[in-house]
């Protein structure tokens, strides 16, 4: 029941006629595309963020519970209210606010669809990377609550590696702005924690994403197999040998039988599985690329290989897997689908044990997923009017789960928990760790009034046949050591200090003045590289690891980990470099650490040992507390291990440079970053002749590619009349800025500054008269620039953090000295958004252990004075 | 027959959603009541108990365009606007049914005599101002209860119905073709007369003779609002009048009957005594632009100059399969530029008389449509059905757009 008071207020704030309150309204709101009921007591349609807000605060005030909904298509029941309250239904913010093709991002209201996004942006030559199937109707802020994915994250990651900034209502009805049009901004990725928190955290009522330039070409071929197994281990075989196409999906017998009787796409009705692989970017070595593929499915003994010759082929075959789901609708009135991830080289045991598991229940099954990623989609055919079939179907899923956890995959790749997976959660997380995440919910929402009963399992008690042990798994090498770092968090606790975490001591103390002595806490014994498994791309080792000892390590298998931190490069930690994200301009092609960490495990400020994400590719299975942790900077907790993914080293690096004026090196980046080229990178650095600039273009990948993409980034620079146009080639390890870095390190001062790609080149240029010579190096993909500077004084600091503001950026100091400290807040001018950021320290960490004083906005405000 | 009987086609919704991305009345509400999947779980709602018959109902069961785009969508292709139509026809029953709709079916649509002295009282009126004296005698209610939108949307009527100035009875012609049947609709009978004049035009110079049908309304209005029965005894007379004319096919100009009229079949199905004749002509009856494709008139060059689009009638793309062949002749115009219109196969929210019953929503439809049409630069949009052409202009001249609208006889 929702109040009188309460409904009168909300017909005020929205107009009557966007308030539904009737037994049918309550019947249409009471389901999304799951299997989970739960109709609202009424439901409001607000125009905009402002009424958004005004909702959000009346239903708080009200403590009526709430939901925000798009179509509601998905598929977890994220968006139902099992315990009635308020639907609060976001499908009147369904426009494209602007699209900027020069910072390749575009803003949007959450009832944008997916695929009106990426019809918006096809003729300016752009598209959205993520892709669900569902892109006709899933909402863009569906997508946000879910961490969706899509065929395409293959090659370019989820949702949550494509947002830049979020605009949201918080529990209690205050608007806040997350992130922005600039990458990297100071203080935690809370972007990232709501991001696939399922709207538990937030109502998100405007989104920034980025935007990626159309590829030069695409390849598509399906091929065709007799043996289940031989497509699966295919799909494992591709990824090994290191090409990473962009698409790699797979259907079985029933649903190309399906899908055939509905659509005719051209799939032969008796095999037993077909995959569509897709790989694109630019042309030159691409048709290697699928011939590659082509042998390596030919020695799984596939049937045949089709290739599409044209747009409409494509399409024709695309359209039978989008139609997948719906096809199978017509075999039987329902059907559950699990979205279960495994490793890949996991997935024929994974589907062997799904077809067992479907078997011993009595239902027909069928499968269609992403392959490329582990990420299983079996689906169990059923009546949802037979009560025993609806309690045999959900045995069967709660089965498929645990047996894929079992297999070291988790229990949802892209559809979330809601309703339906929230027990499951205990499959993958501890007490401890549901606990840890709860906390963050709580601590978002005091009042637990925001989409209540979803993610976490209702009963506090764990089964008793403790599953979650399939995911802790047995102690490894790393174990004791981590078990001393909880006991010394423990002893901290107890005496009452504070603990600085310690990495490979590369990097200076980074953040404000702590607010108290901190005492030092070292993880040189978390040192053990636990496993190496070259075949699935992922890599478990310590926090206290070097870099360059992982790389070691990985090169044996000719993969490696493509971060190449600014500073002390392949001496620092895992850790370090998780912590404070520390990574060069690689990052525009290969992303952030956050992007490439699947997992990691810290101890709390309780001295917990708490699990985060795993070891698969794509993982939505609670609050993404991989990516708060990471980038942290040692305030929340102290990282004991990580998983990140790894990546084939290219064959070859190489570096295109050229000389010119700033306004020239920028225009020149621009055209290529905004072209199809695909670039790894593209900086400047100020040149020996103090006016001018020397370009820095990178390319890595397959030779043939490589070598095309030089000739066509020489045409461009050529064009531009840039000089000195050089070609040479480098190191995967250790990168093209050694020179850069090595000028930049040491100095007292170190600037870290933001800026909306377009506006790069501004500030540099802002920035240039407090670098020292040679140590200034800025990026134009992302909008970075990194500069060491000799002095800098309190109206400097005041000038420049002003100036990347009125850029929409942002600055910090990586390094300062301690005098300049104790009067400035290093992370400049204070932000509203920091006091989430100061809430969510306080709940994981609320006697203050780790780094306390050192974040955003505990500073001094010299800055803001 | 009860929409219980149909529980099991219900039961195929999946609740995918994917009806969502094509139903233009849910993309202009953001509403779950105004889409197949909304509307199918309140007819399982009904079946399973949760819900009653009720007034509640009237909005998500009457709000369908009926233009078919859901089932397009629907893997298990689910006939949810045959549904509605069923649901809308129990409904009737256990709701009830409205006087104006009675006096419109029972009343006037069996009679074409009384519909024309209707149409000419309303022009009288409307034509010169004194509206007053037509809504006093209650005749623009017609075009449903609101008629003051009625008038808005009908921006003149011909004083002289189409078959007062060509009455029924068999024109000679100019060619050589097969003679030929025209059936008239109310709509062009009434308001579109120049593009039942243009018709005429094209039948009488391609054929040795045109049979100008004294046929009633075909009975679509009254079957979209639930009233099979009423639907039966239009379409019956028609049936008599079909199978006593000779011509070896029965043409006509409106997209919309010529696709309920190749549905009767499956109105009189089952056994019912009239389900040979119906067969029969469902069988001889054809859209315009199909008769067009084997009698493709001369070139005429009128269209010289023009930038022209089409806009897909519901009932000729998802009705009756037409797509290409339109277009097909307005591509072959000499100096005309073709081109396509997005979303061309979106419903123009005319939909009958719904643009006269739910006119707010209707022109959020046709909003869309407009904004469409400005992006295709056109500077003549052409369609296939005369509710379509009312609405169109309609939307024209709400948006002050250049645009010409027109039958494809006129323009041929």
């Amino acid at each position: 029941m929702i109040p009188k008071t309460l409904l009168l207020e909300l017909r005020r704030i929205v107009g009557e006629r966007h308030v539904a309150e009737s037994r049918t309204a309550a019947e249409l709101y009471s389901y999304d595309g799951s299997l989970a009921k739960g109709p609202p007591a009424a439901v409001v349609f607000p125009a905009d963020a402002r009424e958004t807000a005004l909702v959000v605060k009346a239903a708080c005030r009200a403590a009526v519970a709430f939901a925000p909904r798009g179509f509601g298509t998905n598929l977890s029941g994220g968006t139902v209210l099992p315990y009635g309250g308020l639907s609060i239904c976001l499908t009147r913010l369904n426009r494209i606010r602007s699209i900027h093709p020069h910072n390749r991002t575009a803003v949007v209201q959450p009832g944008v669809t997916n695929l009106e996004l990426q019809n918006a942006l096809a003729p300016l030559g752009f598209f959205y990377a993520p892709d669900p199937a569902s892109q006709k109707v899933a909402t863009l802020g569906g997508n946000v609550g879910e961490n969706s994915g899509g065929p395409r994250c293959l090659k370019y990651g989820v949702t949550t590696n494509h947002v830049l900034g979020l605009e949201a209502v918080l529990s209690g009805g205050e608007v806040v702005r997350l992130g922005g049009p600039a990458h990297d901004p100071p203080g935690y990725d809370l972007r990232g924690l709501l991001i696939g928190s399922e709207g538990t955290l937030a109502v998100v009522t405007e989104v920034t994403v980025r935007i990626l330039p159309r590829p030069e070409q695409v390849l598509t071929q399906l091929v065709v197999y007799d043996d289940v197994r031989a497509a699966a281990q295919s799909v494992a075989d591709i990824i090994a040998a290191g090409i990473v196409p962009a698409t790699l999906e797979m259907m079985d017998a029933p649903i190309i039988r399906a899908v055939e009787e509905s659509l005719a796409c051209g799939y032969p009705r008796d095999a037993a599985a077909v995959l569509i692989i897709e790989v694109e970017g630019p042309a030159a070595g691409l048709a290697r690329q699928a011939e590659r593929i082509r042998a390596l499915c030919a020695a799984n003994g596939c049937r045949e290989v089709r290739a599409a010759g044209s747009a409409a082929e494509r399409n024709r075959l695309w359209e039978g897997r989008r139609g997948a789901f719906g096809a199978v609708a017509r075999l039987a009135p329902n059907y559950l689908v699990n979205d279960c991830t495994v490793p890949r080289t996991r997935l024929p045991e994974a589907l062997a044990q799904v077809a067992a598991i479907a078997r011993k229940y009595g239902f027909d099954h069928g499968n269609v997923f992403h392959a490329g990623d582990g990420n299983l989609h079996p689906l169990i055919l059923f009546d949802s009017r037979d009560p025993d079939q609806l309690t045999r179907v959900h045995a069967a899923g709660w089965e498929i789960m645990r047996a894929c956890v079992a297999l070291g995959g988790t229990i949802s790749g892209e559809h979330g928990i809601g309703m339906e997976k929230k027990e499951a959660m205990r499959l993958v997380f501890s007490d401890d760790d549901i606990c840890v995440q709860r906390s963050l919910q709580q601590a978002f929402d005091p009042l637990g009034v925001l989409n209540p009963g979803k993610l976490f399992p209702e009963t506090a008690t764990e089964f008793a046949d403790k599953p979650h042990a399939i995911w802790a798994g047995a102690d490894d090498l790393l174990s004791a050591a981590e078990r001393e770092t909880a006991v010394a968090v423990k002893a901290a606790l107890a005496d009452g200090s504070a603990l600085r975490v310690e990495g490979a001591g590369t990097a200076g103390p980074f953040g404000n003045l702590p607010a108290r002595p901190l005492a030092p806490l070292a993880t040189g014994r978390l040192d053990a590289i636990v496993a190496v498994d070259p075949a699935n791309q992922v890599v478990t080792a310590g926090a206290g690891v070097r870099l360059g000892v992982l790389q070691a390590a990985l090169a044996a298998h000719n993969q490696f980990l493509p971060l190449r931190p600014a500073l002390g490069l392949e001496r620092r930690s895992l850790g370090g470099i998780a912590a404070t994200g520390g990574c060069g301009p690689e990052r525009l092609h290969y992303g952030a650490p956050r992007r490439l960490l699947l997992g990691l495990r810290f101890v709390d400020g309780r001295g917990r040992l708490i699990n985060a994400g795993g070891q698969v590719v794509k993982n939505v299975a609670g609050y993404d507390l991989t990516r708060l942790i990471a980038g942290s900077a040692g305030t929340l907790g102290v990282i004991t291990r990580l998983t990140f993914r790894t990546a084939t080293r290219p064959e070859r690096c190489a570096l295109l440079s050229a000389v010119g004026g700033l306004e020239a090196c920028e225009a020149v980046a621009r055209q290529l970053l905004g072209s199809d080229i695909g670039a790894v990178f593209a900086a400047a650095a100020p040149a020996a002749d103090a006016s001018a600039w020397r370009l820095l273009i990178g390319f890595e990948g397959f030779a043939e590619t490589v070598a095309a993409q030089l000739r066509r980034a020489e045409e461009f620079c050529r064009r531009a009349r840039l000089a000195a146009v050089t070609a040479t080639d480098y190191d995967a390890v250790s990168g093209a800025f050694a020179a850069s870095y090595a000028g930049i390190a040491g100095r007292p001062f170190i600037l870290r500054a933001g800026a909306p790609a377009d506006r790069a080149a501004a500030a540099a240029e802002l920035i240039q008269p407090y670098a020292a010579c040679g140590a200034l190096l800025v990026e134009f993909g992302f909008g970075r620039v990194m500069a060491g500077s000799n002095g800098l004084g309190l109206a400097d600091w005041r000038r420049l953090s002003g100036g990347l503001h009125a850029l929409a950026g942002h600055i910090l100091l990586e390094t300062a000295p301690v005098e300049f400290k104790r009067e400035n807040d290093v992370f400049g001018a204070p932000q509203p958004e920091w006091r989430l950021m100061h809430r969510v320290k306080e709940t994981l960490d609320p006697h203050g252990l780790f780094a306390p004083g050192t974040l955003p906005g505990s500073g001094p405000q010299g800055a803001a004075r | 027959m009860s929409i219980a009987e149909r529980y099991e086609e219900i039961a195929h919704c999946n609740r995918c959603g994917f009806c969502q991305a094509a139903c233009p009345i849910f993309r202009s509400t953001g509403h779950e009541a105004g889409v197949a999947r909304g509307r199918l779980a309140l007819l399982r709602a009904l079946i399973e108990g949760r819900i009653e018959w009720s007034p509640e109902l009237e909005a998500p069961l009457y709000t369908c365009l009926l233009c078919g785009a859901c089932t397009s969508n629907c893997f298990p292709a689910i006939a949810t606007g045959e549904l509605v139509v069923q649901a809308r026809a129990e409904y009737l029953q256990k709701v009830g049914r409205t006087s104006i709709h009675r006096l419109l079916f029972d009343r006037l649509l069996p009679h074409p005599r009384r519909l024309h002295l209707a149409a000419r009282a309303a022009a009288l009126g409307k034509n010169s101002g004194a509206s007053r004296l037509a809504r006093a005698l209650g005749l623009l209610r017609v075009f449903g209860p609101d008629f003051a939108h009625a008038e808005e949307i009908v921006d003149s009527l011909p004083t002289q119905p189409l078959r007062v100035r060509y009455p029924e009875g068999i024109y000679p012609g100019q060619g050589a073709g097969p003679a030929v049947a025209y059936f008239v609709g109310c709509g062009v009978d009434v308001v579109q007369t120049a593009a039942g004049a243009a018709t005429l035009k094209l039948l009488r110079r391609h054929c040795s003779s045109v049979q100008v049908l004294g046929t009633n309304c075909c009975g679509l209005p009254a079957f979209s609002y639930g009233d099979r029965e009423a639907a039966r005894r239009l379409a019956a007379k028609n049936l008599e009048i079909l199978a006593a004319t000779g011509a070896a096919a029965v043409v006509t100009d409106c997209s919309s009957c010529a696709g309920f009229i190749k549905s009767y079949p499956r109105l009189f199905s089952g056994g019912h005594p009239l389900s040979a004749a119906a067969r029969a002509a469902a069988a001889r009856t054809q859209d315009a632009s199909e008769w067009l494709q084997s009698a493709p008139p001369a070139e005429s060059g009128r269209l010289r100059g023009r930038r022209v689009t089409f806009h897909d009638p519901c009932h000729a793309v998802r009705g009756q399969g037409i797509l290409s062949e339109p277009r097909r002749l307005l591509q072959r115009q000499p100096g005309a530029t073709f081109v396509e219109l997005a979303e061309a196969d979106w419903c123009c929210g005319g939909a009958g008389s719904y643009a006269l019953s739910h006119y707010e929503l209707a022109m959020r439809v046709l909003d869309r449509k407009m904004e469409n049409l400005k992006k295709s630069e056109a500077d003549l949009v052409v369609t296939t059905c005369p509710a379509c052409i009312l609405q169109l202009a309609h939307g024209v001249r709400r948006h002050g757009l250049a645009v010409e609208v027109r039958h494809l006889t006129e323009v041929l």
